[in-house]
């Protein structure tokens, strides 16, 4: 072992040893790519058989026109938009209540048993199943309240589903921001508020937004919570017209619109509800899509 | 000694963060227009006196704080009792921002704010009320000049303060403690995280500084202290063991021996 030349060689040869910590390395590289197929194909599987027996009823005539013939035949408008102004009203009662709420806690909040009660209650009104939250919107927002079944109050019942959800999302965004960002600022005399909002809250918006999105896949493919408060099983509305709900109207969505047509109405087209749980999916795809895209647009704006 | 004018006066100061004591009993003068030394080990309450002068020690919501600060015979801290910091607005100095203006803080670790050069450093005026453009333009010129940073910078303003080396991030941040035109100028052990080229670039600041400024140096390497203080204070403990004259810290004869030991390194 003494030659140089020697040595060298043998740190080339494989040993056993090496042999089988080769072997073990690829068995587990193997079953790692198993694993990730196993989670991938019937992913695939599912979305290209829904695809595939959904293709004779989708077209864009189908986006557009309303359901006739008792929901057997014709196109599911009025649920699609239904979903839309669902999910935007609930998100523009959710997101702001949420984010500040998140900014209270995370920022200014101290360390006692009121916000220790907070965050354990936030934590688990995540975990209360929708349909909790559905006759808690039934016996607040439509009956107490008096709003009455309307998008307003089914929108309420969603917000209140997804608040602390986006609550934990952005709290989290937020505790990512260095404490020496807020620390500098404070040395320089820059107050609390102004110290978040010029350096807090831009460096977490990637996160925060990431988190809120989410939540409009969650809100639009919730059946149980708009059931009781807001959502009909037939609307009649003009064809395409995009304004053609009010608040405190009533209103078809399409997680509603597929559990109808596939359990209450007698003899619809097989392709029909196939062809609008791809809507629903495709809505929910394109959504976290743009969740993903905007994303990564901030995320090359960042700056640390 | 004509020019001894006191800057800042600290009575009995303690602190303390949820029962367990990071000072106690601190008394002493900081003159004016010299560079003060502080040395000491770790968690023996440095950083915590720097915050007690600025007041961001009412950030630290665990923390009580008893005793008295005076910057220029202003009360700028009083408690007579342990009292938490919660308790304390309105009690002393009534603004705190534009308090925490008069003085700037450096702190360990370089931080760049996540904006451009510019704006790092035109942060801080524009938060006090300065909009104007070319008022804001000299300032930053003047404050990366005196930061040792403007020629390695100038021509890239706009770009982002996180991109710089971490010795230029640190002269960044000295700079942007420069730019609110502070009486006060704290180190916080500004040199752990750069190199020594740039700590003895710093330092050279730093002597041109003290003419216009008091500069409390805070530095865990003793001889930074020796190079650069005129008087300097050795905290063990959270409690002041010695203060006296540089040279006579260092010259093995301080009064108290555990000065001699940690200055000549048997401990610490």
């Amino acid at each position: 072992m003494s030659d140089p030349e020697q040595r060298n060689a043998s740190r080339f040869t494989q040993t056993n040893l090496v042999r089988k910590k080769l072997f073990c390395e690829k068995i587990a590289q193997f079953v790692i790519f198993l694993m990730t197929m196993a989670m991938v194909l019937p992913l695939l599987l599912i979305v290209g058989y829904l695809i595939y027996k959904a293709s004779p009823a989708l077209s864009l005539d189908f986006l557009f026109d309303l359901p006739r013939r008792g929901m057997r035949d014709g196109g599911i408008w009025p649920a699609l938009l239904g979903t839309v102004y669902l999910v935007v009203v609930s998100l523009i009662i959710a997101a702001p209540i949420g984010v500040l709420a998140a900014v209270y806690l995370n920022e200014y909040a101290k360390e006692n048993w009121f916000t220790r009660i907070i965050n354990l209650a936030v934590i688990n009104l995540a975990g209360v199943p929708s349909i909790v939250h559905a006759l808690f919107g039934l016996g607040a927002f439509v009956l107490f309240a008096g709003i009455g079944r309307s998008i307003l109050a089914a929108s309420l019942t969603l917000a209140v589903m997804t608040l602390p959800v986006i609550i934990a999302s952005t709290k989290e965004a937020l505790s990512a921001v260095p404490m020496a960002f807020r620390e500098a600022c404070w040395n320089m005399g820059v107050s609390r508020w102004k110290t978040i909002r010029s350096v807090v809250l831009p460096n977490s918006i990637s996160g925060i937004l990431t988190g809120i999105i989410l939540q409009v896949s969650r809100a639009a493919g919730e059946t149980a919570p708009i059931m009781f408060t807001g959502a009909v099983f037939y609307k009649a509305i003009e064809k395409g017209d995009v304004f053609a709900y009010g608040l405190l109207d009533q209103c078809m969505a399409l997680a509603m619109h597929l559990f109808t047509i596939s359990t209450q109405v007698p003899n619809v087209d097989e392709a029909i509800p196939f062809a609008t749980a791809v809507v629903l999916l495709g809505t929910v795809l394109v959504v976290n899509a743009a969740a993903i895209v905007l994303r990564i647009i901030i995320r090359t704006h960042k700056k640390w | 000694m004509v020019d001894n004018k006191i800057k800042i006066q600290v009575e009995n100061l303690g602190v303390s963060y949820g029962g367990k004591i990071a000072l106690k009993n601190l008394s002493m003068q900081i003159p004016a227009n010299e560079i003060f030394g502080i040395i000491g080990p770790a968690q023996s309450g440095k950083t915590t006196f720097l915050k007690a002068v600025n007041r961001t020690i009412d950030f630290v919501s665990e923390a009580s704080v008893k005793g008295k600060i005076l910057m220029d015979n202003e009360v700028i801290l009083n408690a007579d009792n342990s009292t938490p910091v919660t308790k304390l607005h309105g009690k002393g100095i009534r603004d705190l921002c534009s308090h925490r203006r008069r003085i700037g803080m450096v702190a360990p670790l370089p931080v760049g704010l996540p904006m451009t050069i510019f704006d790092n450093v035109s942060f801080a005026p524009r938060q006090s009320g300065k909009k104007k453009k070319d008022e804001l333009v000299h300032l930053v010129e003047r404050c990366l000049k005196q930061a040792a940073l403007w020629d390695e910078v100038k021509d890239r303003l706009n770009t982002l303060g996180t991109k710089l080396s971490g010795g230029q991030q640190q002269r960044l941040t000295i700079a942007r403690a420069l730019s609110h035109e502070p009486e006060v100028l704290c180190l916080d052990e500004f040199s752990i995280a750069i190199d020594p080229v740039t700590t003895m670039r710093i330092e050279d600041v730093l002597k041109e500084l003290q003419s216009e400024m008091t500069i409390i140096l805070v530095t865990n390497l003793v001889q930074q202290a020796r190079r650069l203080a005129k008087k300097t204070a050795f905290i063990f403990n959270g409690e002041l063991v010695e203060l006296d004259e540089t040279e006579k810290i260092f010259s093995g004869e301080a009064t108290d021996s555990r000065t001699n030991d940690f200055v000549s390194g048997i401990f610490g």
